[in-house]
């Protein structure tokens, strides 16, 4: 936190309004960025304690932000969460006729949100399967019941038919040099699972994005990155320098669009597979890393061009973010603009430092994906968020100087560099001469058996100091072509050249392709009952099929891969991997048969090989 | 650079040459004496015979050819394509050679003939050169622009 202070809040403010954010939102989205204040309420404040039923300590429209940050009755493991009120049901009336109503209002979400190409025809059966025992499983995992959407959807109807409000929360602070200003978007609810089959419902929502600025000697600001978050992800992929292409601009401000339902940011608009990766058991892991060596690197098979993303390398289940773009747009010069934001800023006001609880139901979700998140402080496990603390660091800034700094972090860092060199010189100069005089010690008493221990201790001595000036030497010369790198470095900056915008980018999240997208209409409707015909024809052979098991079930097998290969558009692999099977079942037959012929080969073959190799060096 | 793929072109062709000529001697290695011709339509034949032996020779020639013709069409067409045209074939001699496992395994079922294991032995090896890296970065390479086929005609291959 080395330098780190908050503006006042008269500078914070006109900071923010300056870069604030225009965001994209995709067709069908329910929920946009409101204030907390009224969402706090209408909710109704609950505790709960180990092993204990949930307490409601402030009800319904009695809880206010300065209340909150009271946070009654913490004891150690208890969890206080916000819950949002049950519907009344002349309420429900009103929202269901408001949703009927929708149909013929093309700017009401329901009515006009397609989900287009099933996220299934663009994965394997494996994670189809995943993916059914996933929903299974959320029904016994704790979930956000169904009737809590309505529920959100009155709620923020009611705040929205009063008067439609986009507001962010925001902060700014320094840190490191940077200066950034954070944009904090509360929204009541994610509906990702019931409305977008996405993973995960929850109430409340805390989502952010960052610009992060630097500043001259005379006071001028200007923006160099950006930060948006998505889901969990941290680090270097998160951010985009200014300049970079694929960070759209409108009017100086950053376009962001944001996911239906996750209200996960992204920089371009389309369609993202997001997906729930889940690690192999060790044995498994390891035992597929051996077979995998033996194949690539011993029997030097083809890895394919992306041979990193191979589907058999992750376990994981796909889902779709619909960060499309297509519907309301939110911010400076859009169709809805920005209130003014609610400042989290001199000092840091007590409902963000006092309240650590959750901002919606606490289901106990043992994923915490149904979990509503804490405060923009803190983390559900009531620790405080690195993005808070660290806002630099989060978006991996935290190596990268500002424009401003550059140069005299490279003028510091050569300085450094000459300073430890001429330290090292004089350093290896004494050593040298130091082995030198061991050297002639340890000839001068070679041979001599009354200093033979003598003898030993200096040769020991020799290593050792040897050992040491070769260490220094290499730093020498290492430094030295460091530094000269860093003076072409610095001249390339005072020219006005920049390094690659996407340099630091490894992972970088980009939408599906437009042929991804598209996928037939045959392969969704394939991908929708595959599982189940599957399981069918699985019930059917065991029940029907038992004389002739072995063959019908890879006679099945190998038909579900072969249509599922001409789906996907991936029968070149499809027929290296029944190519591998049955070389790998042809292998095993051989050796059954011919166990002790095949070591006999073996042996010869490595003999002869030796031969071989020994008669061409003599020849040589 | 396409050294790899006639190597590969040749083994196919020699493959081709191998299971035909079991073929061949799987119909010689019949008593055509005991095989009479009770056809009495032109352009149709059928066989006689009253020895069961003969009988079991002449069903293992016939399925052997049913399994192996078309794979071997397969593997000729491809291995002329390596031969000839250096790059094409790379899928038909994949698709042959699963092919003529699929017939040795069933062969294994069912009467476990000798021929069997020779022939999975020799196909397992072109699986894997079929799959081996070099090969693969030959058929499997881009084309080339007019650009690169000229530099590799003037420097050869």
């Amino acid at each position: 936190m080395a330098n780190e202070a908050g503006l006042d809040a008269r500078n914070a403010e006109a900071l923010l309004r300056r870069f604030e954010p225009v965001i994209r939102f995709t067709k069908g989205e329910w929920f946009y960025p409101m204030d907390c204040e009224p969402y706090v309420g209408a909710c109704s404040l609950w505790v709960r304690r180990p092993n204990e039923d949930a307490v409601c300590v402030v009800p319904s429209g009695e809880l206010t932000l300065e209340r909150l940050a009271q946070q009654p009755e913490d004891t150690t493991g208890a969890v206080h969460y916000l819950k949002i009120p049950n519907p009344e049901d002349d309420e429900k009336g009103r929202a269901r006729r408001r949703a009927k109503r929708s149909h013929k209002d093309p700017d009401w979400p329901k009515a006009t949100f397609r989900a287009g190409s099933g996220r299934l025809a663009r994965v394997g059966y494996i994670s189809r399967l995943a993916d059914a025992l996933f929903s299974l499983v959320l029904l016994a995992r704790g979930r956000v019941p169904g009737g809590d959407v309505e529920g959100a959807r009155v709620l923020y109807g009611r705040f929205m038919e009063k008067r439609e409000r986009f507001r962010y929360h925001g902060r700014v602070i320094r840190q490191d040099g940077w200066i950034v200003c954070q944009y904090w978007l509360f929204y009541a609810f994610n509906d990702w699972r019931s409305n977008f089959f996405g993973a995960n419902d929850h109430e409340a929502d805390w989502e952010k994005i960052f610009v992060y600025l630097s500043e001259s000697e005379d006071g001028e600001v200007r923006p160099e990155w950006v930060a948006y978050a998505a889901h969990e992800e941290t680090g270097d992929d998160l951010r985009r320098r200014w300049d970079d292409p694929e960070l759209e601009k409108s009017d100086g401000h950053p376009v962001a669009y944001v996911c239906a339902g996750s209200h996960a940011t992204r920089y371009s608009r389309g369609e993202y597979l997001t997906e729930l990766a889940f690690p192999l058991p060790r044995a498994l892991a390891a035992l597929r890393r051996v077979a995998l060596r033996f194949w690539y690197t011993t029997l030097r098979q083809y890895a394919g061009e992306n041979s990193a993303e191979m589907p058999y390398e992750k376990f994981t289940i796909p889902f779709v973010d619909y960060g499309r773009g297509d519907g309301w747009a939110v911010g400076p010069g859009q169709d809805r603009e920005w209130d003014p934001p609610r400042l989290m800023v001199d000092p840091t006001p007590s409902w963000v430092t006092g309240y650590r609880g959750l901002w919606g139901l606490y289901t106990r979700d043992p994923f915490e994906g149904e979990d509503a998140p804490a405060g923009p402080m803190y983390d559900r496990d009531k620790t405080i968020s690195r993005e808070w603390y660290d806002p630099v660091g989060w978006a991996g800034l935290d190596k990268v100087p500002t424009r401003a700094e550059e140069l005299d972090v490279i003028t510091r860092r050569r300085a450094q560099i000459e300073e430890r060199r001429d330290l090292l010189r004089s350093e290896l100069r004494e050593k040298s001469a130091r082995l030198k005089a061991l050297g002639m010690d340890a000839e001068a008493t070679r041979d001599q058996s009354h200093l033979s221990k003598l003898h030993e201790a200096e040769t020991r001595n020799i290593e050792v100091l040897a050992g040491e000036v070769e260490a220094m030497r290499a730093e020498l010369s290492e430094n030295e072509v460091l530094s000269e790198s860093l003076r072409d470095h610095a001249e390339s900056l005072k020219n006005g050249e920049r390094p690659p915008a996407r340099a630091h980018i490894v992972h970088p999240a980009g939408p599906v392709s437009e042929e991804e997208t598209h996928a037939g209409k045959v392969a969704q409707l394939w991908a929708s009952i595959s599982i189940a015909a599957v399981l069918l024809a699985l019930v059917y052979i065991f029940a029907y099929q038992r004389q002739h098991l072995i063959s019908v079930l890879v006679f099945a097998i190998a038909m579900f891969a072969f249509i599922e290969a001409g789906f996907r558009r991936r029968l070149t692999r499809f027929i290296v991997s029944l190519n591998v099977a049955l070389a790998i079942v042809g292998a095993l037959v051989l050796l059954k048969y011919f166990y002790w012929q095949i070591i006999v080969l073996a042996v010869l073959g490595i003999g002869f090989y030796i031969l071989w190799e020994n008669l061409r060096e003599l020849r040589q | 650079m396409y050294r790899q793929a006639r190597v590969l072109g040749v083994l196919l062709l020699l493959q081709v040459v191998v299971i035909v000529g079991i073929g061949v001697w799987l119909f010689a290695s019949i008593d055509w004496d005991m095989v009479a011709d009770v056809s009495n339509k032109p352009g149709q034949v059928r066989l006689h015979t009253s020895d069961k032996s003969v009988v079991k020779e002449l069903v293992r020639a016939i399925l052997f050819t049913v399994y192996f013709l078309g794979p071997l069409v397969l593997s000729l067409l491809a291995g002329l394509g390596f031969v000839l045209l250096r790059r094409r074939g790379w899928m038909l001699a994949s698709v042959a050679q699963a092919l003529i496992m699929l017939a040795c395994l069933f062969y294994y079922g069912a009467s476990r003939p000798w021929f069997a294991y020779p022939i999975i032995a020799y196909s397992i090896l072109m699986i894997l050169l079929l799959n081996s890296r070099s090969v693969r970065a030959v058929v499997h390479r881009r084309p080339l622009t007019p650009a690169e086929a000229r530099s590799e005609i003037t420097h050869g291959e």
